[in-house]
Parts: structure tokens; C-alpha cells; sequence
């Protein structure tokens, strides 16, 4: 795992731009992610945000500015940064005819790892899987339950950065609380979390700082602190949107 | 583990567990196994009945009585082409062109009793044998198990995720083909114990069934690579479907129809009909030996006169009857042969057309391959053709000559009007026991591997383009991020 002095952010995204079929999608963005803190990119439909994490996870090229992951720019050291990431789409794929424990092994497994049942076990007690489920076929696993069972892979993996996409879409109130908190405890494990969402409330409840992508950069970065006003806060995004 | 049998063991594993795939493949080796042990018992049977008609044949041309050359030459002989040890395998053109031939003098009769004519009209569309299986519904079954492997996962999430995890595009295309080949080693099983049991106790050639192992493994190799290429080529699993099984009907059932069709078109053969009534022509051309004015006959009897310096051909040592009967006999061999081998040029070239359309279709292609490495191909027929009309050449002027040398003028001229006479043309049966037997030649291995090495080379040009696919599909992948 590449080490990173304190000050050097996990992720650092300068002056990005990407073009995707001769259309600008991101201009300029600028955002950086320290170890042990949750951002939360919030924006509307198409304004870039799944496009920011895959340019992260290497799988998109950027047509300007610089990317650092972990130190290591994902265009050129992808297999690098990909070992030190752990992605959860906004619907968590997994083989439904595997047990939660079977798509772990598996995915730990393509890069080489072989994690015991009791470290299975701890991750999946850690992201909140239910004992009695674990030996079942995810076929039958809720969006919130194939969510942890990607946590548990994360930190099985012992990760120093995730990125999540739109996690707590389609989640009931008290699943999505319950994600939020998981997420926190990533936090307190000294992860790097990346967290694109419409969720502004969900952003206000678990991340540290948000940022608004609009435009194809960010127009308002806040802290999340016990003095945020949410619906402030949500009428600038939505004016931000619109206009 | 490497990543690549990692994702292959994954992938066996969840075809394992999916009831559909579980069917398809029991389903599959199932008809594949049926179809061997059918070949074995079947390829039995043909030979032990053909062996007892060539015997009972055999022994009846031996066992006639005392009777006249002549009588002999319209009694006429049956043959039977001996199955080719690997014909269970892939019985190729046999069933069509037929195993049976009557020689008699005069005539050059066609091969009879295929079983194509004794059976339904369904037989034409595909006898259940290994070769038919792992043809037509080997691909099939990997398409459907193959299809979605690498398209539903992109539609899913599940090919990001790996991707996530450094997984490079190649190793999931080569796990997932890994994974698939496994299911065409499956099909191919039961086929590869059939053509062991073949060389082990029926005596095939080993190089033979070594080529035909091969061909098939490359054949099933294509469509595992085509399969899982396309799979991650297509826009969607949907997409990826339809593709392959267009391409399926394409290469197993329409081109090797339209093939012999194209064929037929390019290079069109007189029917039998007008084959006959051409032959009838020519023959009318050569001479009638029966008419004193002839030309023909009548130079020949000058030059036998002149050879044996005799002035009639009463005062001829031998019986001239039976000279003009060896005559009349080469005459209409040497017509028969020529339009014999015009029609096998014909052939020869309606075959190389069949064989060139296997540029796009591997089924015409190792169809070419197992036929030619069987024994069963066209080229096979006409050797059998060949080797009976030389043996039917033989055995006539065998029995000609014997009523040259054997029977006089005079007794042969009278015989019908003086009973005396007709008796002492009748020759001892034991003239007839002497004559030899049909034995049949195959050709041998190396004539069976040259026949077998167009198909073999057109295969491993398709060999070469799938896996090309297969390493631009990766690189397209790799490029789109899933």
C-alpha cells in the first residue's frame, strides 16, 4: 500500500476535465479527501459524479488536470490504485446463486487474498450482516444487505480508500441510518471515503464536508457540522441546479 | 490462484448451481454419449452385415453349376464396401451415396441400398452420431451457456467490480473462456472414448483419430472463443444471444445445405438419364460386333485374322466369339471409365467448392476434416467405385477369356440349336471358385491425412480469428471500462 505523508490527501483531484463523446462532463474540478474523513459529492442527474469516481478508479481517462490516488495517478497506475480502493456501486452486484461468505472469497480472491471464516466473519459483524445470512444465496439479499456484505470486502481488504455511488438510494429511512453510521465507523477506521449522492440529508448526517458538482466543477464546498442548515443548504444546491 | 482459473472455477461453479445450464449440459453430453455407443453398436452391425452379403455373395457366385462364360458375366456379382472402422464416428456420405454395387458385363451399374433410401426423410436432416453432436449442437449448447458470461455481468455490475478488484479485461475473457472450454471438453468426452474404443478393438488408425480429436477440439475451441468474444463485444446479453445463434444457424445449418447447393450451381453434373442415354450414344459410335458391315469389328477381325495367319475365323485357334467379347468388353469399359471420370472430375470440383465455402463456416470446415480423416468422404466413395469397376473389368474378361480358350467357334455358334453342343459349352463350376474375390482397399492413413489437412488448415485459420476476437474484445473492454 502506498503511504502518504499526513498532510497529503488520499484523494487529490486538480483542475480535471473530462470530455465523454466530444461533451465537456467535468471542468476543472478540484476536491481532495484526507484520510479518516467522509466527503459527500452531491449533484444533479448527468453532472458528472459517477463519471468523477470512475476516472478515480482508472477506468476513464481524463482529457486535462490531474488525479492522485493514494499518491498514484489512476490513468497510468491503474492495477495500482484499483489494490488500494474499494468501489460499492449504487446497486451492489453480486452472484446470487453464492453465499455472502462465497462472493467474498471470490473477490478477495482475484487479487490474491484468502481471508479465514473468522475474519469473514469479523468484517461481516462489523458491517452489520446478520449471522443466519451469511450462508445464503445473496439471490435473495435486500439492496441494504448486498451493501454490507461490499463493506465487509472493504475492510477485508483494509482499504485506505472507498468510493460510494449513490449508496443509500432506494433504502428505507432506518436502513439508510443504519448505512450512514456503518460509514462513519469507516471514518473512525482512518478510511478515505468518497460518497456521491442526491442524499442531502444522509450527506449531512454522516460526511464531513460536501461539495455541490454543477456546471462540471464545484460551486459550494460546506462542512458538516451540528450548525448546518439543511434547508439552507438545499435551496442553494437546487438554485445551483437549476440555473 | 491465478486470476484467470480463479474466475474460470467461479464460472464452472455457478453453472454448477444454474438448473438451466445443469440441463443443457447433462442434456448435451447425454445425446453425446448416446450417439457414441450408438456409433460402436451400429458401426458393428453394418460391418458383420455386409461381411455376411459379401460372403453369402461369395459363396453363390462360387456354388452356380456348370454353365456357359457368357451366362456367367449376365449372372453378374455383388459387392459391398466394407464400413471404414471410424464410418460409426461420422458416416459421411455413405448413407447417401450407398455401399452396394452389381458388376455384370456390359454395364456399369450405381451403388445401391444407402440409407438414405431405406430410411425417412428425416434422416437427411442429421443422423444422431458423435459427429452430428458435437457439429451441429456442441456450439449450441456453448452458446447458450456462454452468451451472457462476460455481457450480463457488464449489464449487471458484476465485471466493474472485478475490474475494481485489478482484474484485467484479458484475464476475464480468458477465465471465461477457460470456464466454457471445460463444458466443450464435456461434450467432446464421450465422442474421445468412442474413437478409443474405435482404435483399440475396431482398428482405427490412431494418426486418423488423433486428427479428428484435434479437429473437433479446435472446432469446439472456436465457438468457445467466438462465444465469449461476442458476449463481450455485444451491447447487451440480449444482443450477444441473437448474434451467436444467427451465426450458429449461419455456420451449422444453412451453409452446409447452401454448399452443396452453391456446389451443384457452380459446377453441374449430368443426371443419371442423360449420363445413360450419352452413353447409349457413344456406344452406338463404337459398333454393333453383331453386324458384318461394322467397321469396328470388321478391322478387328482383320487384325486377329492377320495375327494368327489363318484366312477364317472358323481356323482360329481360339474362339472368336469370346475375343469379340473381350473386345466388345473393352470398348464399353474404356466409355464407362471415361464418363466415369468426368463425373468424378465433376465431383472433385463440387467437393473443393463445398471445401473453399468452409472460409465462412467452421462447420463446413471440420465437417471436410472429419469426413476425409473417417474414411467416409466423397474421395472414399470413388475409390470403392474405382476398385469395383478394375475387380467387375477383371472377373468379365476373366470370363471371357475363358470362352475364348476354353469353348470352340463351332460348338459356341451351334450351341443353341444343337443340344450336344450346348453342353459342352457349359464350363466345370470349379472355374468359377478360382475366380478371386472383391477385396476392398481403403486408403491409407496418410491418404486419409492429406484428404483431412484443407479442413484441418481452414480450421486453424478460424482458430487464429477467434482468438484474435478474443484479444481485440479484451482490448475494446478494457478500453470502455466495463
Amino acid at each position: 500500500m502506498p503511504d502518504l505523508t499526513a498532510a497529503e490527501p488520499a484523494i487529490d483531484v486538480r483542475d480535471l476535465c473530462v470530455d465523454r463523446g466530444g461533451t465537456p462532463v467535468l471542468k476543472n474540478l478540484r476536491l481532495s479527501v484526507k484520510a479518516g474523513e467522509v466527503y459527500a459529492l452531491l449533484g444533479g442527474n448527468g453532472a458528472g459524479k459517477s463519471t468523477t469516481l470512475a476516472v478515480l478508479m482508472g477506468l476513464l481517462r481524463p482529457s486535462g488536470g490531474s488525479v492522485q490516488v493514494m499518491g498514484l495517478d489512476p490513468a497510468t497506475q491503474a492495477d495500482a490504485v484499483r489494490r488500494s480502493i474499494a468501489y460499492l456501486p449504487e446497486t451492489v452486484a453480486l452472484y446470487e446463486t453464492l453465499s455472502a461468505y462465497e462472493n467474498i472469497a471470490y473477490f478477495l480472491g482475484l487479487s490474491g487474498d484468502r481471508p479465514s471464516r473468522a475474519e469473514m466473519d469479523a468484517a461481516l459483524d462489523a458491517a452489520g450482516l446478520q449471522a443466519g445470512a451469511r450462508t445464503r444465496r445473496t439471490g435473495g439479499f435486500s439492496k441494504g444487505m448486498r451493501q454490507k456484505v461490499a463493506i465487509a470486502m472493504a475492510l477485508l481488504r483494509e482499504v485506505p480508500v472507498l468510493l460510494l455511488d449513490e449508496p443509500t438510494t432506494g433504502l428505507d429511512p432506518a436502513a439508510a441510518s443504519d448505512f450512514n453510521a456503518l460509514v462513519g465507523g469507516l471514518r473512525e477506521r482512518g478510511a478515505a471515503v468518497l460518497m456521491v449522492t442526491h442524499d442531502l440529508l444522509g450527506a449531512a448526517d454522516c460526511a464531513d464536508r460536501i461539495g455541490f458538482l454543477a456546471g462540471g466543477g464545484i460551486v459550494e464546498e460546506v462542512q458538516a457540522d451540528d450548525g448546518l442548515d439543511v434547508l439552507a443548504l438545499h435551496r442553494r444546491f437546487g438554485e445551483a441546479a437549476a440555473g | 490462484m491465478n486470476p484467470v482459473l480463479h474466475i474460470a472455477a467461479n464460472e464452472l461453479r455457478l453453472m454448477a448451481r444454474a438448473r438451466v445450464a445443469q440441463l443443457a449440459i447433462a442434456l448435451v453430453v447425454m445425446l453425446s454419449a448416446i450417439a457414441a455407443l450408438t456409433a460402436i453398436s451400429q458401426g458393428r452391425e453394418s460391418q458383420e452385415i455386409r461381411s455376411r452379403f459379401q460372403a453369402q455373395a461369395d459363396r453363390e457366385f462360387d456354388g452356380q453349376p456348370a454353365r456357359h462364360p457368357h451366362r456367367m458375366v449376365h449372372y453378374g456379382h455383388f459387392v459391398f464396401r466394407p464400413l471404414p472402422a471410424l464410418a460409426g464416428f461420422d458416416p459421411g456420405v455413405d448413407a447417401f451415396t450407398g455401399s452396394t454395387l452389381f458388376l455384370e458385363g456390359h454395364r456399369q451399374n450405381s451403388a445401391n441400398f444407402g440409407d438414405v433410401r431405406q430410411s425417412s426423410l428425416l434422416v437427411r436432416f442429421g443422423q444422431l452420431t458423435p459427429a452430428f453432436v458435437i457439429q451441429a449442437l456442441g456450439p449450441l449448447v456453448l452458446i447458450f451457456l456462454g452468451f451472457g458470461a462476460i455481457a450480463r455481468e457488464r449489464d449487471s455490475g458484476l465485471l466493474r467490480l472485478h475490474f475494481t478488484q485489478g482484474v484485467k479485461a484479458g484475464q476475464v475473457v480468458l477465465g471465461k473462456a477457460a470456464a466454457l472450454s471445460v463444458v466443450a471438453g464435456l461434450i467432446l468426452a464421450p465422442a474421445l472414448g468412442a474413437l478409443a474404443w474405435l482404435t483399440l478393438v475396431a482398428g482405427a488408425a490412431p494418426l486418423a483419430v488423433l486428427t479428428l480429436a484435434a479437429g473437433y477440439a479446435a472446432y469446439l475451441l472456436v465457438w468457445v472463443l467466438a462465444t465469449t468474444s461476442i458476449s463481450a463485444l455485444a451491447q447487451s446479453s440480449r444482443t450477444a444471444l441473437a448474434s451467436l445463434v444467427a451465426a450458429w444457424a449461419l455456420s451449422a445449418i444453412l451453409a452446409p445445405r447452401l454448399a452443396t447447393d452453391i456446389a451443384i450451381l457452380a459446377a453441374p453434373q449430368p443426371t443419371r438419364l442423360e449420363t445413360d442415354i450419352a452413353i447409349q450414344r457413344d456406344l452406338k459410335e463404337i459398333g454393333d460386333s453383331h453386324n458384318p458391315d461394322d467397321p469396328h469389328f470388321n478391322a478387328f477381325r482383320a487384325s486377329v485374322l492377320k495375327t494368327y495367319g489363318v484366312a477364317r475365323v472358323e481356323d482360329l485357334p481360339v474362339n472368336y466369339r469370346g475375343l469379340i467379347a473381350m473386345e466388345g468388353e473393352r470398348l464399353t469399359s474404356s466409355l464407362f471409365e471415361r464418363y466415369a471420370e468426368r463425373q468424378f472430375a465433376d465431383q472433385r470440383r463440387q467437393s473443393g467448392m463445398a471445401l473453399a465455402l468452409g472460409l465462412v463456416s467452421p462447420t463446413l470446415a471440420v465437417r471436410s476434416l472429419s469426413m476425409a480423416a473417417s474414411g467416409t468422404d466423397l474421395e472414399g466413395h470413388r475409390r470403392f467405385l474405382r476398385q469395383a469397376e478394375a475387380y467387375r473389368y477383371a472377373i468379365v474378361q476373366r470370363l471371357n477369356r475363358l470362352q475364348a480358350e476354353r469353348l470352340t467357334f463351332s460348338d459356341d455358334s451351334k450351341r443353341n440349336s444343337d443340344p450336344e453342343a450346348g453342353r459342352r459349352v457349359r464350363i466345370d463350376p470349379g472355374a468359377w471358385r478360382q475366380t478371386p474375390d472383391f477385396v476392398y482397399r481403403p486408403a491409407s492413413t496418410t491418404e486419409a491425412l492429406g484428404a483431412a489437412t484443407p479442413g484441418l488448415l481452414l480450421l486453424g485459420g478460424w482458430l487464429a480469428l477467434a482468438g484474435g476476437l478474443a484479444w481485440a474484445a479484451s482490448r475494446r473492454l478494457e478500453r470502455a471500462g466495463a
